[in-house]
Parts: structure tokens; sequence; C-alpha cells
């Protein structure tokens, strides 16, 4: 039984880890300023998930940190995961929001000015604006 | 050249994902026991069941307050940027009225209403429910966006300006959020405690104002940004264009 779960635990932080490269990888490789955004993304959850893991206990049984009177508080201590990264994952969710609000509203901006979210292009484009002025 | 350098950054990203991997599962990145402060936190369980909205509202509260502060930032940032001078709206409503009113499938409408209700239903409860629900406010906001922007996309945004939802409406309720927050935060001041000490106030009114407050001000916070992006991309390019000369 607990074999299974380190296993499934080891697992998860693999493929966590994948994801967060493929997010860097996506950010600094990709021109597209949306396709950037939607990497960002995928790294910035995936960092949100091992914080979670981080706080997992490998016991069985294991509860969510809400404390349910029939359970009993000796078995819920012996059993609850960490709250902490929890809470500060919940911080963390709304930060990458706000974030991401900010960050396509730039992108679209680009796309009214300047007709393109690709950064080649606007690179182009702005420089050849900074030569002759707008 | 491009795909060359892809390759080697692949490369590289792909040894620091074996490395982080590997430290991570050698060092025993989950076990059986908790670290302390988790454990002294889930002591306290006893007097609030639910441990992480306490730990958010009560111990770390500062951190949800700036939380808000963080989203304010992003909401005037994007507001600032898609800024319009009164006689500028008054030039896109001018073209809006040319426009032809869009609007989806009769099925697609009378679906949207009945879930459109659910969704306010549900963001209410998760708002009101916050004491005993992570999240709360934040997650019960953003509920509230996702049925605005169904309207939004069934509908249109005359829709929801012609029912009395203009900017300026959605502007003002969103700072009549964040003054709940506000109040929320400094009343305990007056009354003789510290910043944020929402057990001096009575009840749970505390945590129940600071969730009420979170859910009004990220609806309408998320609603503004909407409106001002739901204006077509022809109308703003005029405008645009015409600031620019």
């Amino acid at each position: 039984m607990m074999e299974t779960a380190q296993f499934m635990l080891t697992y998860t932080v693999v493929v966590l880890f994948a994801m967060m490269v493929l997010g860097i990888y996506g950010v600094v490789t990709r021109p597209n300023m949306i396709k950037k955004v939607i990497m960002l993304n995928i790294m910035g959850d995936a960092i949100n998930m091992l914080f979670i893991i981080i706080g997992y206990r490998l016991v069985y049984p294991v509860f969510p940190p809400v404390y349910e009177k029939h359970v009993g508080f000796r078995e819920f201590l012996s059993g609850a995961v960490d709250p902490l990264p929890q809470a500060l994952v919940l911080t963390a969710v709304v930060i990458g929001m706000a974030m991401n609000i900010l960050l396509v509203t730039y992108a679209i901006q680009a796309h009214r000015l300047y007709g393109t979210t690709d950064v080649r292009d606007l690179a182009d484009v702005l420089g050849q604006e900074r030569r002759e002025g707008p | 050249m491009g795909a060359r350098r892809d390759v080697v950054v692949a490369l590289l990203l792909l040894m620091a994902m074996a490395v982080l991997s590997y430290s991570a599962v050698a060092s025993g990145f989950a076990s059986g026991s908790l670290r302390p402060l988790g454990a002294e936190y889930l002591e306290r369980a006893a007097s609030t069941p639910e441990v992480v909205t306490a730990i958010v509202w009560n111990y770390r509260g500062f951190d949800t307050l700036f939380e808000t502060f963080v989203f304010f930032l992003a909401i005037a940032g994007t507001l600032s940027v898609l800024r319009l001078s009164s006689r500028q709206e008054r030039e896109v409503r001018r073209n809006e009225e040319r426009e032809p009113h869009r609007k989806m499938d009769e099925i697609v409408r009378v679906i949207t209403k009945l879930v459109v209700v659910a969704i306010v239903a549900v963001s209410a409860s998760i708002a009101i429910h916050g004491q005993l629900t992570p999240g709360g406010g934040f997650q019960a906001g953003s509920a509230m966006a996702v049925a605005s922007l169904l309207l939004f996309v069934v509908f249109s945004k005359f829709v929801l300006e012609r029912s009395g939802l203009t900017l300026r409406h959605t502007l003002t309720a969103y700072a009549a959020g964040l003054a709940v927050i506000l109040v929320t935060v400094f009343l305990p001041v007056l009354m003789g405690g510290h910043l944020l000490q929402i057990d001096l106030l009575p009840g749970e009114s505390g945590l129940l104002s600071l969730d009420v407050g979170e859910y009004t001000a990220v609806t309408f916070g998320f609603l503004s940004v909407f409106l001002v992006l739901g204006i077509s991309e022809w109308i703003f390019k005029g405008v645009l264009r015409e600031e620019v000369k």
C-alpha cells in the first residue's frame, strides 16, 4: 500500500517538474505573446501543485485539513495534511490570475496598435518607429 | 540556427528537470511526519475546523489583504492601458449604435439563462460560506466572472449595458467592495485592537464582511475589464488612431 503511494508520489513529482521545464521552454522559445502567457500559466500551475505535494503526508488514512467531529481529534492530528502550503497556494493562485489579466491586456493592446503579437515583428515595428518616429 | 538553439535549450532544461526531480525524491519529498508549523496550526483545529481558511484570515490576514491590493493594481493597470477620455467614450457609444446587434440562437440563450442563475447561486453560496470552505471571496468572484463572461458571449455587452451595468457602475461597485474590506481591516483599530484583529467584531461578521467585500470587488473588477475589452476591435482602433494623430 505505502509502496504504491510512494511510487505515485514520485511519479507525480517527476511529471510536475517536467511541466515546469516545459513551461520555461515555451516562454523562452515561442515568439507569440499569447503562447508565452499560456506556457507561463502551465509553469505556474506546476509550481503550485508542487507546493501542495510538499504538504502531503505518506500516512493512511490521510485527511484534508478540515476537522470533522466524527473523526476524533487525535486521529485527525495524525492523519491530516499540512495546511500551510495550501494557504500559500491560495494566495499564489490569485496573484497568478491578476498577472494574467495584465499580460493578456498588454498582448491585446499590442495587437490593436501594431497588428501582431509576435515579439520578433513587434521588435521590428518598434525599432522602425524609434528610427523614424511614429 | 533557430532549430539548433531550441534543441540546446530543450536539452539543458531536460537536464535541469532530471537533477531537480532526483534531488527532490532523494531528499524524501513527502514523509509521514509533519513540519512543526503545520502541526501547530492543525492543533488549533478544535476551535476553527477549517484550518486553511483559519490561516488565511487569522494568521496570515495581511497576506490576503495585500493579495487584494495586487489584484487592484492589475485592474488599475489594465484600465489605465485601455483608458478612454469622455470624448472618446462618446465616440465609442456613437459607433456602437451603428453596429448590428448580434446574438446567439434561441436554444443557447435559454440554456445560458438557466446556467447563469445556477452559477450566481453557487458563487453566492461560496462567498457566504467563506468561513467554512477554503477560498471564499476570490473563488466566488471568479465564478461570478464566468457568469458575466457567458452573458457577454451569448448575448452581447449591450445587454449588460442596457440593464444598467456600464463601466461607471461596475467601477463604483468595485470601489465599494474595496471600501468594505478596508473598513473591516481598520475597524478593530478604532475598537482598541490591532489591524485586522477581526475577532473583536461581533460574531463572524468580520469574516463575512471580508468575504463579501472580496466577492464584490473581484466580481466587478473582472466585469469592468470585460466591459472595456468588449469594445469592438474596429471601434477601438479608430479611437486609438485618432489619439495618435
